[in-house]
């Protein structure tokens, strides 16, 4: 193919104009003649609780109530509302452990929000008034919000599945006494020189996406249910939802609506069962059903929590032997996505450095906490906060350089990246650590703040950080795209899968504009209803452009080969030594020769006889490409960030200064979308390590439900950001791309933590790491210059 | 859980000041006064029961001539009840002559409440965090309210009587505050402490001082969210009056503040937290009103 003119290149985001006009559809403006209104009572007052009594009599009498629902008038089944269980094997599935343990209105409250009843009512005032009128009685439980407290004899059963409160750890079939890894941690241990060992704690975070969920669904004459929903997985959300209401696919359809801002809270369901078993006692009446912020809070999954402990062993040379980790998470009161950050806190461990010994064992644990799930990252914010510091840590007491060990030691092309077995084809970590570290003024930099005197004191960090391209061979990685052509040749595309709002379907019409040698204008993308769009697992595990894109590539392909095959016939010449360029099909070493695109399509099309000859003019048939795309590895991004901090330390504030983030993404195919997903990708990793956690009371109740009171980094709290994008093509992704969409947040974590322990001489083992626990440990150990610190703390 | 929806309330719109009156006494407990709203439409969604909920919201949107924030040179600034913290901030003269205000009001909450949110609607909400609250009472003024028994004026001394709480009666608004004229030689500073740059404070501190070449002739100290209410520092003040401000001094009146407040364990920080950081704050704030800092 001739040099790129579209990949590459800032093309406009194609859903900026609608969204900024106000003109984009989201869930809750969908307005449907007819249209009831839903309302879910939640228990607010208990975290754990058995609903002793239930009247719904008062609510039913309310004026304007269509129906009210209890557990009793839904279907009795469960749900998981998380879709990792469809994207492995049924063995994997048993193996793993998998449960559907949701009710959509439950008897036994597991979490502070846990859905009681639903009323239907012809307003949204009615529905709420009605709301008012239910009458609970709540048996309240003890409530366990640690899985300390969870596993403790004598705690109550979230579930007779799982005993001991234990959702998940990793299973002896696949992982040998339950850890990942390999080699003999123990003895390799026994060699170190120096062993640096402590146990972190890692806060729930919250997504805190824009748009609050919402959803609209109805029961047409045909007994079809369509759902509206803004789920980053619409075609799995349609199977949930045929297996929870016992209908084929096919009598399910799912709507996307505009998404108002993913970052992982969207995968899969969370009040779809609600909305769709309210349209199913309705029939013929769409219903509407809104979340309040406070509710989307706890409803939706967070971050997962958790302790983490970690011991890594080292020659004096430096060398690394053994790493040897435990985390375990607390749950929400259900088990959805309990295997995942579980398994992948310890994946990304596995991918980033080179131990000779590694044993990771992940549990997860029930807890009476809103619910846990994903959030972009996917436990790598969690491996990084530990992990990276202690690597500073041995690196203080070795008296290495962070960057100079990092370049070491990490691992690189041929390595078994996060899954072993699966190697990494391309890294460029080591032009990330030294662009990075020019861009910092890294060497003057950490020599200047060894020594220093005052009240505020300044450091800078490091930290690196490796991801995935989808989540191949882990879970399933397909996608179905079909491009047709109009008769005026412009090209339609149906791809499931969904824009979250990072740019993913312009950077997707790039790539088809490029490959189809068409304008960018003339290529039009839609993610299509459920019963028009091909198969697609969902905008998960920053898959979008490395397996969608590359889906879109190889339909475009085919529709290429077929204009360039088509064309072929009237030029003569084989059709691989054709090209096509602005929709015009020439000969590669004659480009005067040719023939417009438009010429072979609208002849496709139009068949006609030609009355004078009597003969049909050129080949009959609309041209389409289809592919069913599986992807065939997962080409791991990697990254750097380094972090200039300032401490106050009489008060204990940190202000970030600088951050830059130096990305391995193989190839940009929209350098602007990039940069923007790197630079979101930092505002969330401040937001980790320095200001964000949900916090509970001893009753299970959240005490920050609002942005007034959880706090994420604004405008003004963000530092200078620098954005250096490492473009080392990878030789499987799509133009050479690798994946951006999480990466970003990840080392930010990593490095700011490392700066402040090169800025104060002190670690900080509970992130965020608020100005409470700086000045604390600061009045602890005093405030030590990083010159003169020797084996860490 | 809060509401989408607001309750149900009888909205009054008085065309005066007599008018706003006789509304407040006829429905006294059962009213509240709405200017910016940015207070009372939370309060509203986020009712825990009926009874928090005010039968009449009486808004103060037709009442003419309160939005108003005048200097004059011989009597100091007027602020009236409609007058918002962005109309504060566009009036020149309170950043040379009030300069705590002028800080309080430039780092208050986000730039769209700044827009809505009134200066004396700050003061009425009585939050020990109200970051103009506190810069008032450093500088020290006086709130007018007029009721059914005529006018009269309450020194913000005597202004915030609990949480929540202030001097002013069921039957009388709050029309305007007054700020005297700073003295020469005087000069304010605030400071306040919050999780991220948009916050509510966590601790916050507001200065005023008469200075005499080095020597503080006069201090007034106010500190937020160490108290139920907004906070004089009096015992403090006493350590500042007549002193030179060495090192020495400073470092006695910072360490000073921590018996003198009595903060609290809450969402935004540790009672413990803001004990440790008190003095720093203050010591700070005094630097930076003599331009030491």
């Amino acid at each position: 193919m001739s040099e790129q003119a579209i990949v590459g290149t800032n093309a406009p985001r194609v859903d900026v104009r609608d969204k900024v006009t106000g003109q984009a559809q989201y869930a809750a403006d969908v307005r449907l003649p007819g249209m009831l209104y839903g309302k879910v009572v939640r228990c607010w007052e208990h975290a754990h609780a058995r609903v002793k009594r239930l009247d719904l009599s008062a609510a039913a009498a309310s004026p304007g109530v269509v129906r009210v629902l209890g557990p009793k008038d839904v279907t009795p089944k469960r749900y998981n509302s998380s879709v990792l269980d469809l994207m492995v094997s049924e063995s994997m599935h048993d193996m793993l452990g998998d449960i559907d343990d949701q009710p959509i209105f439950t008897e036994h409250v597991k979490f502070q929000g846990d859905a009681i009843c639903g009323i239907i009512a012809r307003s949204e005032e009615a529905a709420e008034r009605a709301a008012a009128k239910v009458v609970v009685e709540y048996e309240p439980l003890p409530v366990y919000l640690t899985a300390e407290a969870a596993k403790a004899p004598g705690a109550v059963q979230f579930t007779p599945e799982k005993p001991g409160n234990r959702a998940f750890q990793l299973p002896e079939a696949m992982f040998p006494n339950n850890a990942l890894g390999g080699g003999d941690v123990e003895a390799a241990m026994r060699e170190a020189d120096i062993v640096v060992e402590d146990a972190f704690y890692v806060p729930k975070q919250k997504q805190c996406q824009m748009e609050p969920h919402a959803y609209v669904a109805k029961v047409d004459s045909g007994g079809r249910l369509t759902c509206w929903t803004s789920s980053q997985m619409p075609k799995l959300v349609q199977r949930k939802l045929a297996k929870l209401f016992d209908l084929p696919m096919n009598l399910v359809k799912i709507v996307p609506t505009v998404i108002g801002g993913g970052f992982g809270t969207r995968l899969g369901m969370i009040s779809e069962p609600q909305a769709c078993a309210m349209a199913l006692a309705v029939p013929g009446h769409p219903v509407k059903l809104q979340t309040l912020r406070e509710e989307d809070w706890v409803i939706s999954p967070s971050r997962h929590p958790g302790k983490y402990w970690m011991r890594i062993g080292f020659k004096r040379d430096g060398s690394p032997l053994a790493c040897d980790a435990r985390f375990e998470n607390y749950k929400g009161g259900y088990y959805l996505d309990a295997s995942g950050t579980a398994f992948t806190a310890g994946a990304w461990l596995g991918g980033m450095y080179r131990f000779p010994a590694l044993r990771y064992r992940g549990e997860s644990y029930f807890t009476n906490q809103g619910l846990t799930g994903a959030y972009r990252g996917y436990g790598n914010p969690q491996t990084n906060f530990v992990l990276e510091q202690l690597i500073d840590r041995a690196c203080a007491g070795l008296g290495a350089d962070p960057v100079e060990w990092r370049k070491k030691w990490h691992k690189g092309v041929g390595d078994d990246g996060w899954c072993p077995g699966v190697t990494y084809p391309s890294c460029a970590l080591d032009e990330c650590l030294d662009r990075g570290a020019a861009a910092i003024g890294w060497t003057e930099k950490r020599r200047k703040y060894a020594r220093q005197t005052g009240t505020l004191r300044r450091g800078v960090g490091v930290a690196v950080m490796n991801h995935t391209s989808g989540a191949m061979p882990m879970l399933l990685e397909h996608t179905a795209c079909t491009v047709k052509l109009n008769e005026d040749a412009t090209a339609e595309i149906l791809f499931a899968c969904s824009d979250m709002g990072q740019g993913s379907h312009t950077a997707l019409k790039q790539i088809a504009a490029e490959t189809l040698g068409f304008p960018f204008e003339h290529v039009q993308l839609s993610g299509g209803t459920s019963d028009v769009a091909g198969f697609d697992i969902g905008a998960h595990a920053s898959r979008t452009i490395y397996v969608g894109g590359a889906a879109v590539k190889k339909a475009c392909e085919e529709v290429r080969r077929q204009l360039c095959e088509r064309a072929s016939l009237q030029l003569g010449v084989p059709a691989e030594q054709l090209d096509i360029r602005d929709k015009r099909i020439f000969v590669q070493a004659d480009p005067a020769r040719g023939i417009d695109a438009e010429a072979i399509t609208r002849a496709g099309v139009y068949h006609f006889v030609d009355p004078a000859t009597g003969e049909p003019g050129g080949v009959p048939g609309q041209i389409q490409g289809y592919v069913s795309f599986f992807a065939p590895h997962n080409s791991p991004p990697f990254g750097a960030s380094f972090a200039e901090v300032e401490v106050d330390t009489e008060t204990g504030e940190v202000r970030v200064l600088e951050l830059v983030n130096a990305h391995d993404i193989g190839r940009a195919i929209n350098p602007a979308a990039v940069e923007g997903q790197l630079e979101g990708g930092i505002q969330q990793g401040l937001g980790f390590v320095l200001s964000e956690e949900i916090c509970y009371d001893a009753d299970g109740r959240v005490q920050n439900n609002s942005f007034t009171d959880y706090k994420m980094f604004g405008p003004e709290d963000m530092p200078k950001i620098t954005t250096i994008l490492v473009e080392d093509a990878d030789p499987i992704g799509p133009f050479g791309a690798k994946s951006v969409g999480e990466s970003g947040l990840v080392s930010p974590v990593g490095a700011v933590a490392n700066a402040i322990f090169h800025a104060i001489g002190i670690q900080f083992t509970e992130a965020p790491i608020t100005p409470e626990k700086v000045l604390k440990g600061i009045r602890e150990t005093g405030v030590r210059d990083y010159g003169s610190i020797g084996g860490g703390r | 859980m809060s509401s989408r929806i607001l309750p149900d309330f009888d909205l009054l719109l008085p065309q005066s000041i007599p008018d706003a009156v006789e509304l407040l006494s006829a429905h006294r407990d059962r009213i509240t006064v709405m200017a910016g709203g940015t207070d009372v439409m939370v309060a509203m969604k986020f009712a825990q029961s009926p009874a928090q909920l005010p039968d009449y919201v009486m808004s103060l949107e037709n009442v003419p001539g309160l939005a108003y924030v005048l200097f004059d040179p011989e009597r100091g600034l007027r602020i009236g009840a409609k007058a918002t913290v962005a109309d504060l901030l566009a009036q020149s003269e309170v950043k040379r002559h009030y300069r705590a205000l002028w800080h309080a009001a430039q780092t208050f909450a986000t730039g769209q409440v700044r827009n809505t949110a009134t200066v004396l609607g700050n003061l009425l909400r009585a939050s020990p965090a109200g970051d103009c609250s506190c810069a008032i009472y450093a500088i020290g003024g006086v709130v007018v309210l007029h009721g059914t028994s005529g006018r009269r004026e309450v020194d913000i001394d005597d202004f915030w009587l609990s949480y929540g709480v202030t001097a002013r009666r069921p039957d009388e608004l709050a029309v305007e505050l007054i700020l005297p004229l700073p003295a020469a030689g005087s000069r304010s500073a605030f400071k306040r402490m919050t999780r991220t740059s948009e916050d509510l404070a966590k601790l916050n501190v507001a200065v005023r001082l008469e200075m005499s070449g080095n020597t503080c002739v006069d201090a007034r100290l106010a500190m937020g969210c160490v108290a139920p209410t907004p906070l004089r520092l009096t015992r403090t003040e006493a350590l500042l009056k007549g002193r030179e401000l060495t090192a020495e001094v400073l470092q006695r009146v910072a360490a000073s503040v921590p018996w003198e407040i009595s903060p609290i364990d809450d969402k935004r920080s540790t009672a413990e937290y803001r004990k440790q950081v008190s003095g720093v704050l203050l010591k700070r704030a005094i630097q930076e009103a003599c331009g030491a800092a």
